[in-house]
């Protein structure tokens, strides 16, 4: 066989098999096979599921029943485009994929600018608040245009599993569906599919950088609210990993709040010392890493604010103890919806873009 | 006995002996010089007589040189008394000639004045002769009458007659005969006057006093800061011995007249040209030249009016600001009176210091200050020269320039009285001491309660940075106003100023950033302890940032209507630091 390359590492496996020259070469079939029941043995091993991830691409002229065995293998982790509009030059589209951490199906949205048509570009990762899916971001934060003009990529989950089936996962609007907290639930019924951290960061990014042309070693991340308190936590629980953070309105500290104490002590029990690893104020008051610069808006006539759900003063309490540079912006007559986001979301792209862009 | 016009330098040739090389060698000993250097054994000896024969070629081609100069020399002058001989053999022969037409010209008055004279006398003897003849015919006509008296037979006419005719004999016999001429037979030749043909011979070989000289005007870079190079011709192929240059400055003030004020200098020279030193400089001075021979001295020329350079300016270092892409210049005139231009030179500079790329000058700068478009990140050397109708003076002192980021001095003159700045201009202090009233000394320039100073104006256009060094615990006041802000207003309580303003309180670091009073809520974890300033004309910004962390802190978006100086205020006693000439870091850039 000629030109067949195989790289292995331990995150991602791809097996490519190219052929450039000859129209007249045939694959034996005896192979093709092999490598088939080799992907498929790969993708349920539990050890290497975790990012596991196998591409075969195949072309030959005897292609079609090929390509129908290899596409049964494919359909596992093939991205399934839902929509594609475009936008400020470049194309907004959402996709559909089967979960391996969350165990369905889920969505998110991709906004690709067009300097991605030609060039890897840095990718922007938004989590979104309470209640919100993917679509919320793409059609009222208005940030397609920034992200045109400075060359980046920006993706938005859906804030939860959805369809799992699971009892009282549409109770509240503030707990299961909708809400999934960014946290890896370890209580039942939910620890199998609620593995939001573990979605947005390691599985996810997975996914973006090998279907789209996205820079691996670039990237940043944002949010809203309860999106907000994700962003923070991913930032600083991985530290290096994300070259900088913003948020709006986020829940500054899980811990202290109604919000967070409902959601941690049904995803992660009673034993408080294990919400600690999901709330940034106490995150931050131990954090070790990399210089970071942190933008937080926060609207003045937010009425979270006020009923204490977002605590913006203890995160810079911490921050101002651990010396971790935050800029705290109190936007007077600005409320919690996404009127207030567009409104200031070219700012945060601009602090984004001086660091992924750098 | 003749004296030839001009003056002829002669230039003293002393011919040196050819001089020995060394080690004592004789390169022009019998063997001649290969024989000696095939003598040498080693390669140093060797190498030692190649330099002497080297140094010995040397000297003999200068030899060579001087000789042939000294023969051109000898041509010119040889040619120069050839002409001298032509002009006094064409002078003498003008000279005889007019002697000859004096001459000439006596001569026929002489003979026109003798003939008049005969022809005056031989008149005058013909009217004798006249007379005679008639006196003759009277007389023979009374011989005739008296014999015919005489012969008349007739007694009684005889009786008639005799007597009467008697009578007119008796009368006749008693006039007296003037037989003398009426005139003298001799010409008197009137001795004529040939003194000034005399004088003429005698003026050929005297030398005429010469007429007044032609004195040039002035011409361009001749004149230094004290000196004048005056050049003058003859005005005719006069024979001069030396000439006397008079001088005296002009003052605005006095007027142009001989008898008031200054003296009148004096030099004498033999050349046609002069250099007088010792002069003011930028100063008007009148010189006129007589020449002076044996015979006498010239009437004055006409009077010239030179001027001497002026005084080199000087730069004022504190004075002067940079941007990328420009840079403002001031300098001090150096000059009492006013000077035509300034010439402003520019050079630049590559990273060691010398000179890369031909100088450029900008001419007929009006006043004492330039900005000059430069380019970006690049070193020059500045120097500025007066320049009046004698030229240019001496170039100034020369700053440096560097066109890396924004540099700028403070306005020392807008401080507030409590406010002291250091040695090098750049760091200020509200110091904790009260200062007594008088030392309040408050001008409608400087800021009289905010303890504030301004920068030197920033006036260009696009992007200017500098950076602010402050401490833990200053209360302080940083960004930018207009020139007419408010000197009895706080730094951000107007419309005029924008200003990151650190506030400490008891229990934490408050930060504002004030324009016309207002402030957005803004909380910053960590202070800075080094701003950094960015201000953007075209895009209307002055945003302001941690250096340290190259965090963002905060943007203003202004339009500014004129252009700015940077701002600096102590709020309580202590002390900031301004970095100016820093290049803009990238973060800052959009």
């Amino acid at each position: 066989m000629e030109n067949v390359g195989c790289q292995t590492n331990i995150i991602t496996i791809r097996i490519t098999l190219s052929l450039c020259l000859s129209p007249t070469y045939t694959i034996n079939v005896h192979t093709m096979f092999m490598l088939q029941a080799a992907a498929v043995q790969m993708w349920y091993k539990p050890g290497l599921r975790k990012g596991a991830c196998l591409l075969v691409c195949i072309w030959s002229e005897r292609g079609i029943e090929r390509q129908m065995h290899c596409s049964a293998v494919l359909s596992k982790m093939a991205l399934t485009q839902v929509s594609s509009n475009k936008c400020a030059g470049g194309y907004q589209k959402v996709y559909e994929h089967e979960s391996v951490e969350l165990q369905c199906k889920m969505k998110f949205a991709v906004y690709l600018p067009p300097k991605a048509e030609t060039d890897k570009c840095p990718v922007f990762y938004w989590l979104s608040g309470l209640t919100c899916t993917e679509q919320n971001f793409i059609t009222k934060a208005g940030a397609q245009q920034a992200a045109a003009d400075n060359g980046i990529i920006i993706v938005a989950p859906d804030t939860s599993p959805r369809g799992c089936g699971i009892e009282g996962e549409d109770e509240s609007w503030d707990f299961g569906t909708g809400a999934g907290f960014y946290v890896d639930a370890t209580e039942e019924p939910w620890k199998n599919n609620y593995r939001m951290y573990s979605y947005v960061t390691e599985e996810l990014p997975k996914l973006i950088n090998s279907n789209f042309a996205a820079d691996p070693d670039r990237m940043s991340i944002s949010g809203h609210s309860m999106g907000g308190h994700g962003a923070l936590v991913c930032t600083l629980r991985n530290p290096g990993r994300y070259k900088t953070v913003s948020a709006f309105a986020p829940i500054c500290n899980p811990i202290g709040c109604p919000w967070g104490q409902k959601a941690f002590a049904g995803y992660l029990g009673a034993d408080k010392s294990t919400w600690e690893a999901y709330d940034a104020t106490v995150l931050a008051a131990s954090y070790d890493g990399p210089k970071l610069d942190i933008l937080i808006d926060q609207g003045g006539d937010d009425q979270f604010l006020s009923s204490s759900q977002l605590l913006p003063d203890h995160l810079i309490a911490a921050c101002s103890a651990k010396k971790i540079p935050v800029v705290f912006r109190r936007q007077p007559g600005y409320d919690h919806s996404y009127f207030f986001i567009y409104s200031f979301m070219s700012d945060h792209i601009k602090h984004h873009a001086k660091y992924l862009n750098a | 006995m003749w004296s030839y016009v001009g003056h002829i330098e002669w230039t003293s040739y002393r011919f040196r002996p050819a001089g020995s090389p060394p080690l004592g060698m004789d390169p022009l000993g019998s063997r001649g010089v290969l024989g000696v250097i095939e003598e040498c054994f080693s390669a140093e000896e060797q190498e030692e007589a190649d330099e002497g024969i080297t140094v010995t070629r040397n000297q003999l081609q200068e030899k060579v040189v001087e000789m042939e100069n000294f023969a051109g020399h000898l041509e010119e002058i040889f040619l120069t008394v050839e002409e001298n001989f032509g002009r006094q053999e064409q002078h003498l022969e003008q000279h005889y000639n007019e002697v000859l037409q004096t001459l000439s010209q006596r001569y026929d008055q002489r003979a026109a004045r003798l003939d008049l004279d005969k022809k005056s006398r031989l008149e005058v003897l013909y009217g004798q002769l006249l007379g005679c003849g008639r006196t003759m015919d009277s007389s023979k006509e009374l011989i005739e009458a008296a014999q015919g008296v005489y012969r008349s037979q007739d007694r009684r006419l005889f009786l008639k007659a005799v007597m009467p005719t008697i009578q007119r004999i008796e009368e006749f016999a008693k006039e007296e005969m003037d037989l003398t001429l009426s005139t003298a037979l001799e010409i008197n030749t009137t001795e004529d006057d040939l003194s000034d043909v005399k004088t003429m011979m005698d003026s050929i070989s005297v030398v005429p006093a010469p007429s007044a000289p032609v004195i040039n005007p002035q011409m361009a870079n001749s004149a230094t800061q004290t000196s004048l190079r005056v050049r003058w011709n003859l005005f005719s192929d006069d024979t001069v011995e030396f000439y006397e240059l008079f001088y005296r400055p002009v003052l605005e003030d006095l007027p142009a007249d001989n008898t008031h004020g200054t003296d009148v200098c004096k030099v004498k020279v033999k050349e046609t040209h002069c250099r007088v030193t010792d002069l003011l400089p930028n100063a008007q001075y009148e010189l006129w030249v007589m020449a002076t021979n044996t015979t006498g001295i010239s009437p004055a020329s006409e009077k010239a009016l030179y001027m001497t350079v002026p005084s080199p300016p000087a730069i004022k270092e504190r004075g002067c600001s940079s941007c990328p892409e420009a840079a403002l210049i001031r300098w001090d005139s150096g000059n009492n009176n006013p000077v035509d231009s300034y010439t402003v030179e520019i050079t630049e500079m590559d990273t060691h210091g010398a000179q890369c790329g031909a100088a450029e000058a900008i001419v007929a700068v009006p006043s004492c200050q330039c900005l000059i478009q430069l380019q970006q990140d690049r070193r020059y050397m500045v120097t500025v020269r007066a320049v009046n109708i004698g030229g240019p003076s001496e170039k100034s002192h020369p700053l440096g320039v560097s066109t890396t980021g924004t540099l700028f001095h403070l306005l020392e003159d807008t401080a507030h009285p409590c406010l002291s700045i250091s040695e090098d201009g750049f760091t200020m202090f509200y110091g904790d001491e009260e200062l007594p009233l008088s030392a309040l000394a408050f001008d409608d320039n400087n800021f009289a309660r905010c303890v504030a100073v301004l920068g030197d104006l920033l006036p260009v256009r696009g992007q200017h940075y500098w950076e602010v060094a402050v401490d833990d615990y200053t209360e302080f006041r940083v960004g930018v106003a207009y020139e007419d802000t408010n000197r009895n207003a706080y730094l951000g309580a107007t419309n005029t100023s924008w200003c990151m303003r650190h506030i400490l309180t008891p229990t934490r670091h408050k930060y504002e950033f004030l324009h016309d009073g207002w402030s957005p809520d803004l909380r910053i974890t960590v202070n800075p302890m080094r701003i950094g300033v960015a201000l953007d004309y075209d895009g209307g910004t002055l945003s302001f940032y941690n250096v340290e962390l190259e965090q963002h802190l905060y943007t203003f978006h202004c339009c500014f209507q004129s252009y700015v100086h940077p701002c600096f205020a102590l709020d309580n006693p202590g002390g900031l630091t301004v970095h100016n000439g820093v290049e803009a870091p990238g973060y800052t850039r959009n």
